[in-house]
């Protein structure tokens, strides 16, 4: 006997992004889902985001992390609200756990929460947390092959940050290729070439995140 | 990794129904990966196997369908398969396309007595 099903098979997982998407809306607070590989420069970001503005907005931090409060530690100096979420060996967060720890927060006050997810490039682009965008962060460190071999994170991402360009003469990265491989799956998508640590390109995110943030 | 949770929510999906249906053994699952979820269908077996162990749907057969990814252009009404992750549109070169398939991640079917 068979039995049609016809049933999406993360349905609970969406059911409940969609749940946490509604609640952020209504709270008008913008929810930002990280992604990119280890060492990519996530939470440096988060760092000179939070220096730059942390005056301007009300932000909070979810650290998805697989064990550690590492990260978190890093942010701490900012005086924001963070939250950890070790995922105790999980590759990516997922709507339930985000939607476990949204009571940390005062959703009334907040402008806009930044989740820091599992670094990873495959498993997180599949879980909806319920963000209204997701980054995609990656380094030249990395190699200009991510795009090529990641397509479903550039495809649904909202902007990419390309970090560590400051480190490019030391490295095989070459842009152009990087560039092109991106243009193929998503030649629309904002690119920030961007240095943390020098500072390299940063003011131009600042001012696209913050319309985003006014704009919510 | 993603395909153990996958596999988890997928095997509850299916011992769900199967108790609904009154069945006493599962032999066979039918499902659909859209290609850009990138699943590994040896490695999803595996975490299959794992999450229906001493289950009723312990020896059921999984049956994985990829789809390919086809895209409908905005611009020219163009609709195609995307080859080699080129999201160009290949009558009109417009980059504005909605994806009509390749992300699908559900079960069709399951099949038991």
């Amino acid at each position: 006997m068979e039995i049609k099903v016809m049933k999406n098979i993360l349905d609970r997982n969406q059911n409940k992004a969609d749940e946490v998407r509604s609640v952020l809306s209504m709270k008008k607070v913008l929810m930002v889902n990280i992604i990119s590989s280890p060492g990519a420069g996530k939470t440096s970001l988060l760092e000179r985001t939070c220096e730059e503005l942390g005056t301007k907005f009300t932000m909070g931090v979810i650290e998805g992390d697989i064990t550690t409060d590492r990260d978190a530690q890093r942010l701490k100096k900012y005086n924001i609200p963070i939250v950890v979420i070790n995922t105790e060996g999980g590759c990516h967060l997922d709507s339930h756990s985000i939607s476990k720890v949204l009571d940390n927060f005062d959703l009334d006050k907040l402008d806009v929460l930044f989740v820091e997810n599992v670094g990873n490039l495959i498993c997180p682009s599949q879980f909806d947390l319920g963000e209204a965008f997701k980054l995609a962060v990656v380094s030249t460190t990395e190699g200009d092959d991510k795009p090529g071999k990641y397509p479903m994170l550039f495809r649904e991402a909202s902007a990419v940050m390309l970090n560590k360009i400051d480190l490019i003469p030391y490295t095989n990265f070459n842009f152009d290729i990087f560039r092109s491989d991106l243009n193929k799956i998503n030649s629309k998508i904002p690119l920030f070439k961007i240095s943390c640590t020098r500072g390299d390109g940063l003011g131009e995110w600042y001012k696209w995140i913050a319309e985003r943030i006014d704009a919510r | 990794m993603h395909e153990i949770r996958i596999a988890e929510d997928l095997s509850a999906i299916v011992l769900e129904t199967a108790r609904r249906e009154n069945l006493s053994k599962v032999t066979k699952v039918n499902i659909c990966f859209g290609q850009m979820i990138q699943i590994v269908p040896d490695v999803f077996e595996f975490a299959f196997r794992e999450t229906v162990r001493n289950s009723i749907a312990e020896n059921a057969e999984l049956d994985i369908e990829i789809v390919p990814v086809k895209v409908k252009c905005i611009n020219c009404g163009n609709d195609f398969m995307v080859e080699e992750n080129l999201f160009v549109c290949n009558k009109c070169n417009s980059t504005d396309l909605g994806i009509i398939q390749g992300k699908e991640l559900f079960v069709k079917s399951i099949e038991g007595e």
